[in-house]
């Protein structure tokens, strides 16, 4: 069990001049490296909350507590904890505040008054996470939706939050840069980071929370796992979403079955290992460094002997792909598509990041709960 | 299972600032319903009594009636904000009419007179009086607006204008603008968080440059809008003007009446209390 | 007249900027719209969707090529381009950007005022558009007091009073919550049935490859792809470089048939299809009960059933009367998988929708075993 790093006493939130609370007595406990998710329709008090969370808004009543210890909303106190908690906002073009990429990013760990050399650094780092270090001379608004959105996600990254509370974060973005902006959402996460996103897209809900906490009309009225949420048809209908469709699926199919709803599957790949087996591919993994070699995929072929099919996972990959041009079939959400292919039969080789290693097997083994045992080998990247 | 749809609780709408918490107060008054330029006559014609009359009197009539209106409008329901907002008003009134009254001519008898530094105080009766006359006109004039504001919404006021022959254009440009300040007010709240939750207010020098920054957010996000507002209005079939489908009713001749009687009502009681209250008087007892 | 598309357009190529050889927005793009046929737009950001729809109502004029609407070109005077806008309706994306009055009449009157009709005409079509998208409560309500969904709503009343031949809706469902983007594209479905040929863009795939006959694929101001949206999504590469993703029913449907080395067609685009594709053959389903409400029909009684509701008569029928119902969005799925999951389950819909709504639930016993439908 992991300790919380942000609670809430009965906090409770009116608008100046509003007879509504926006928030009502919410008791909510956001644990420390646990996948977050802040469900709620539009209105629920979702943003609210957030600005509660690192200080920015003062509850009317009740307390926010970090760490166990109640928030001051003394200047110094604040600036820390702001470095501390980081929001991200829904629309990028609210929070940059920069001529150029890296001046914006820069802009936080300035006002944080850090030696030059920090903030240089803090800079890289936060560019080469989300992959924009190529822009970093661009004028801010000569850039894309998408790419306004990794620089507003870099600026948050760039004061090395605790905690990175994110608003909306796959809104009005295309299906694949979506999937790229989860991923790092999962990176992050398993790099230490603890990552609560609020959303009412109850699909990326249910595939990426551990833990959910449900609000409507100002108030929490769930704290829990997913599943236990969307078992209840009248709350899901009354907090103005829907089930997943994952769920939905697999409890239909399982009552037509006659079999177990649980494990219950949140991605593609657990729902078709728990209902189908056959004849699976290899699996091959090769964690990239600093470059990307035609060699990798050679040595890849050589190993099984036949086509494979290539798929990435994480950033630093995806950015090496763009200057090596190796063919990659898949190369967005290449874990998903990548297994796909494998249950079907095919060899399939992932390319991640080195630090993706871990993130990797886990999914293998949770791949197992649902009866999927993949024959995974990790490939050495050296030339031999 | 069982549930009807009016369980549903119904989604609100945001908003934060005074120019939304005015507008939500105009829109819940119980003057709504009013014409707007009965109002709007009702209003001219007291305020200008107000300012041709010579006695206290009629002033304080004219307040009380503004903040007898003003109750009644608002269901005695005046938020905070605007209440700071009048007691500011005043203080600066107090100020300003405590200037008046001792810049006295000196020719007069004084009352009361100070020397400090390089200034001469020189108080009489007739500007201590004067004083307090400006500053209650002055109030009753801010109470008689704000009835009308706190009852009259911004699209109502230009339907009043509309009907007193202020050409289309300038009243739907009024609209407009009314319009989009709220999109506008409503960016600049979001990006203003967004720059505390970054600590873009630390220190003079960063408060500074995050205000530019969120400036020229602004301004191009009302450069985008005007842009992508004349693609839309393109597509609903804009023909260069602006219809307007719910005319408002005309304002009836009571309206009318009620402005000119209460206008001669105020300057005949002018006419007789000039001067009844002498505020030296009670005062200093000159 | 005789015309094959509705609206055309043939080499259309388009750029923002004046100057030669700057980049293009839309370069020889050649697509038609059928009538009746519901339509998809697909494409990432700034693929040119938005560009396009510009062009079908006349707002932008194509630098080469031409646009055509019942198999005539398009004539840029301006009379005729009103004329043009009174029969293709453009929904932005963003409500607000085109909500222009105070309160929710007077900007859904904006249209037909533009039209110049008589005020009983005005008064109808608003009455009646707001009905149409359940925000008849809020008639005298001011714009600036509405939440995000419910200004989308008055967006398409909006346009819904022109009473266009053609409504095209850029990304309907973005930024709404789920029951909301139901609730808007049942509304949608709805106009479909009622004779509107309706075109969305989007690029949601999940609610393109649900809901689309046909899909137009932009990439980059190219047209790169029409037809059923099936040969589109099984072209894997094509969808990678459209900055797409495989919609789900789809990729499940290819995995676990893939699996089974079953063939992938036909293919299931929603999740009843799916799930009949997939049913053994011992499962037990429910009945699904049609009932047609008119507006003469009683209130029904409560019977204990799983209830769901579809049609703007039903629904309002159902909130005046405070009626309990289980399913209130997308019912006529809904209703599928509650009887696919065993329970009875009956289906209010308005009493014209009858017979299109049992044959859309017949039509799913193409992918396989479905409950038994009961009118």
């Amino acid at each position: 069990m992991n300790g919380s790093v942000i609670d809430t006493e009965k906090l409770t939130f009116y608008y100046e001049g509003n007879d509504k609370a926006s928030l009502n007595e919410v008791d909510i406990h956001i644990r420390r490296g646990v996948k977050t998710v802040i469900l709620g329709a539009n209105g629920a008090g979702k943003s609210t909350l957030f600005y509660h969370l690192n200080g920015v808004y003062r509850p009317s009543s009740g307390k926010v507590m970090f760490e166990g210890e109640p928030i001051s909303y003394r200047r110094k106190a604040l600036r820390s904890l702001r470095s501390r908690v980081s929001v991200v906002l829904q629309n990028p073009d609210d929070q940059i505040f920069g001529q150029t990429v890296e001046s914006d990013v820069a802009y936080g760990p300035m006002n944080l008054r850090l030696p030059e050399e920090e903030v240089k650094e803090r800079v890289e780092t936060a560019l080469r996470t989300v992959g924009l270090t190529d822009l970093r001379d661009r004028n801010t608004f000569k850039l894309s939706y998408g790419q306004r959105k990794r620089l507003a996600l870099a600026g948050a990254l760039a004061m090395k939050p605790e905690v990175l509370v994110m608003d909306e974060p796959t809104a009005g973005l295309d299906p694949q840069m979506a999937l790229e902006l989860m991923e790092l959402a999962e990176q992050l996460h398993h790099s230490g980071t603890t990552v609560v996103i609020s959303t009412h897209d109850v699909d990326l809900a249910y595939a990426w929370a551990d833990e959910i906490h449900v609000l409507r009309y100002g108030r929490l009225i769930f704290s829990g796992t997913s599943e236990e949420f969307y078992r209840d048809p009248v709350q899901v209908y009354m907090t103005g979403v829907v089930q997943p469709s994952m769920f939905l699926i697999n409890k239909s199919l399982c009552d037509m079955r006659g079999i177990e709803e649980a494990p219950y599957p949140r991605t593609e790949s657990q729902l078709v290992s728990k209902m189908a087996s056959g004849e699976k591919g290899r699996f091959l993994i090769m964690p990239v460094a600093d470059r990307m070699d035609s060699y990798m995929l050679d040595a890849a072929v050589d190993e099984v002997g036949g086509s494979i099919k290539v798929g990435l996972y994480g950033s630093r990959s995806r950015s090496l792909l763009y200057e090596s041009g190796l063919p990659v079939d898949y190369v967005f959400d290449g874990f998903e598509s990548c297994m796909a292919d494998c249950l079907m039969g095919k060899d399939v080789l992932l390319l991640c990041d080195e630090s993706c290693l871990d993130l990797i097997g886990s999914k293998l083994d949770r791949l197992r709960d649902f009866g999927t045992d993949v024959r995974a080998k990790v490939m050495d990247p050296s030339k031999n | 299972m069982a549930r009807s749809e009016k369980a549903k609780p119904r989604e609100k709408a945001s908003g934060t600032s005074e120019h939304v918490q005015m507008d939500a107060l105009a829109y819940s008054s119980r003057m709504l319903h009013w014409p707007p330029l009965g109002k709007l006559l009702l209003v001219i014609a007291v305020l200008i009594v107000n300012i041709m009359t010579e006695s206290v009197i009629t002033s304080l009539v004219v307040m009380a009636l503004g903040l007898i209106l003003m109750a009644y409008s608002t269901n005695m329901r005046i938020p905070f904000i605007l209440g700071i907002f009048i007691a500011e008003a005043i203080l600066i009134l107090v100020i300003a009419c405590g200037i008046i009254s001792i810049n006295g001519d000196t020719s007069q008898p004084c009352i009361w007179s100070a020397d400090f530094l390089w200034m001469d105080f020189y108080m009489t009766a007739d500007s201590f009086n004067e004083a307090w006359l400006v500053m209650i006109r002055a109030i009753a004039g801010i109470t008689m607006m704000m009835a009308f504001a706190t009852s009259t919404p911004i699209p109502h006021l230009a339907q009043a204008l509309r009907q007193i022959r202020i050409p289309d254009e300038i009243c739907e440009i009024i609209v407009l603008i009314y319009r989009y300040a709220f999109l506008l007010l409503e960016r600049l709240d979001t990006m203003w968080s967004a720059a505390s939750s970054r600590l873009g207010f630390t220190g003079f020098k960063h408060t500074m440059r995050t205000t530019a920054s969120i400036a020229v957010g602004i301004f191009t996000s009302s450069m985008n809008l005007a842009d992508k507002a004349q693609v839309s209005l393109e597509c609903r079939g804009y023909r260069g003007y602006f219809p307007i489908w719910n005319r408002p009713k005309k304002t009836g001749i009571g309206w009318v009446a009620i402005a000119v009687v209460t206008f001669a009502l105020l300057y005949i009681l002018g006419i007789y209390t000039g001067g009844v209250i002498d505020f030296a008087g009670l005062a200093f007892g000159v | 007249m005789d015309f094959k598309y509705i609206l055309e357009a043939r080499d259309v190529t388009y750029s923002y900027e004046k100057k030669e050889g700057s980049p293009k927005s839309l370069s020889e793009v050649s697509l038609g719209i059928r009538p009746g046929i519901r339509t998809v737009i697909l494409g990432a950001n700034g693929a040119g969707k938005s560009t396009l729809f510009y062009h079908f109502n006349g707002v932008f004029r194509p630098k080469s090529g031409e646009v055509l609407y019942r198999g005539i070109p398009l004539c840029y005077d301006k009379e005729v381009l009103y004329q043009l806008r009174e029969d293709i309706s453009v929904v932005v994306q963003n409500p607000d950007e085109q909500i222009f009055s105070s309160t929710v009449e007077e900007d859904v009157a904006f249209g037909p005022m533009n039209q110049n009709l008589h005020p009983s005409i005005v008064e109808g079509r608003i009455a009646d558009s707001l009905f149409k998208v359940g925000m008849e409560d809020y008639r005298y309500r001011p714009t600036t007091q509405l939440s995000f969904g419910q200004k989308k709503r008055v967006a398409i009343a909006g346009a819904l009073a022109m009473e266009p031949k053609v409504l095209i809706l850029d990304e309907p469902t973005a930024g709404l919550d789920p029951q909301m983007s139901q609730e808007v594209m049942e509304m949608v479905d709805r106009l479909c049935l009622g004779g509107t040929t309706v075109v969305i863009s989007t690029h949601d795939v999940d609610l393109a490859y649900a809901w689309a006959d046909e899909i137009h694929v932009l990439r980059h101001g190219r047209l790169i792809f029409s037809g059923v949206p099936e040969d589109f999504f099984s072209d894997k590469e094509s969808v990678a470089l459209s900055g797409l993703a495989l919609p789900h029913t789809f990729s499940v449907n290819r995995s676990l048939e893939g699996i089974r080395g079953l063939p992938e067609a036909p293919y299931p685009r929603t999740n009843s299809q799916l799930l009949a594709k997939l049913s053994p053959p011992e499962a037990r389903f429910g009945r699904i009960m049609i009932r047609g409400i008119g507006d003469g029909t009683p209130v029904p009684e409560d019977d204990g059933l799983t209830r769901g509701i579809y049609g703007f008569r039903t629904r309002r029928m159902f909130r005046d009367n405070g009626c309990r119902a289980d399913i209130y969005f997308n019912a006529v799925e809904g209703c599928c998988l509650s009887a696919m999951q065993g329970r009875d389950t009956v289906l209010f819909c308005d009493e014209e929708l009858v017979d299109v709504i049992a044959g859309r639930i017949r039509s799913v016993s193409e992918f396989g075993r479905i409950p038994e439908v009961v009118l």
